[in-house]
């Protein structure tokens, strides 16, 4: 859970981010830790939809580690709902601290193939990251809450907006 | 089903100059089945086949030339071609020294058989 350097880290996320959005035509993408705080997003303007989709991912991520663990796997490399619109991508990955989890949405502008392909190009340039070589502070109990919130405002907020 | 998307594909990678074959789930960008050399990166190459079929289809239909049938794409180093067979799409990845007229063939061939 980061908190003393999250400035340092949504600012890292930007432009990553936006090249991804770009590249894979999604409309709506965040990055979330696995404690659920939101690092990166684009697409969305409000703070609470962005809490809610990285409480959802997380949780989503913790039940897919669980289930592969329960059948023999080792870890799930990405989750994938086609609907009739509008579709989703889920895929963890991880950096030389921590795991991240990332969440796209993208229509008939996008596919799978397309996401998938640059997805991996993100994941390389995120591990690549300096504010991704070193540890953050553990989270304590009482700050956790403030923690996800602080995620949420930073990424949602005009100078921390990971948006172009 | 299989069987016939192998034999399709085996036809295909035989023309002389195809180092790569495939057949791409057009809607996801994803193969279905793939036939290629060492180094052609086959989940790239289909992601990036399906999304040119798909944009060039709607520009073909914006501007009332109807169903988009065959893409051809001629790089320096070879030639990409990509066929409508419904959902799916054929593609073949050729060397620039291929003979482009008979991987057209081949890839329409393949593409009729699956239709």
């Amino acid at each position: 859970m980061r908190r003393e350097n999250l400035d340092a880290v949504v600012k890292a996320l930007r432009a990553p981010t936006n090249r991804f959005v770009h590249e894979a035509r999604v409309r709506t993408c965040l990055i979330v830790n696995g404690a659920g705080q939101a690092l990166a997003q684009h697409g969305f303007t409000r703070a609470y939809e962005v809490v809610n989709i990285a409480a959802l991912a997380a949780a989503a991520h913790a039940a897919a580690g669980a289930l592969a663990r329960l059948t023999d796997g080792d870890r799930w490399r990405h989750l994938h709902n086609a609907g009739k619109r509008q579709q989703m991508f889920l895929a963890p990955f991880r950096t030389p601290v921590e795991e991240l989890i990332l969440v796209a949405i993208f229509d008939e502008d996008s596919s799978l193939g397309l996401v998938q392909l640059f997805f991996d190009r993100l994941v390389s340039e995120i591990q690549a990251l300096p504010e991704f070589q070193r540890a953050a502070a553990a989270s304590s109990q009482a700050s956790f809450e403030k923690d996800l919130e602080a995620g949420a405002r930073r990424t949602t907020s005009t100078d921390g907006l990971a948006e172009a | 089903m299989s069987d016939l998307f192998a034999a399709v594909l085996t036809r295909l990678s035989r023309v002389p100059g195809v180092r790569g074959a495939m057949i791409v789930d057009i809607s996801a960008g994803v193969p279905v089945v793939a036939e290629v050399s060492e180094g052609v990166p086959s989940d790239s190459i289909a992601a990036l086949a399906a999304s040119l079929y798909n944009r060039t289809a709607r520009a073909a239909e914006s501007v009332a030339f109807g169903h988009l049938d065959t893409l051809q794409l001629e790089a320096d180093a070879g030639h990409v071609v990509i066929a409508d067979a419904g959902e799916t799409a054929v593609v073949a990845v050729a060397d620039r020294s291929a003979q482009l007229g008979l991987v057209r063939l081949e890839v329409h061939r393949a593409a009729e058989a699956l239709k």
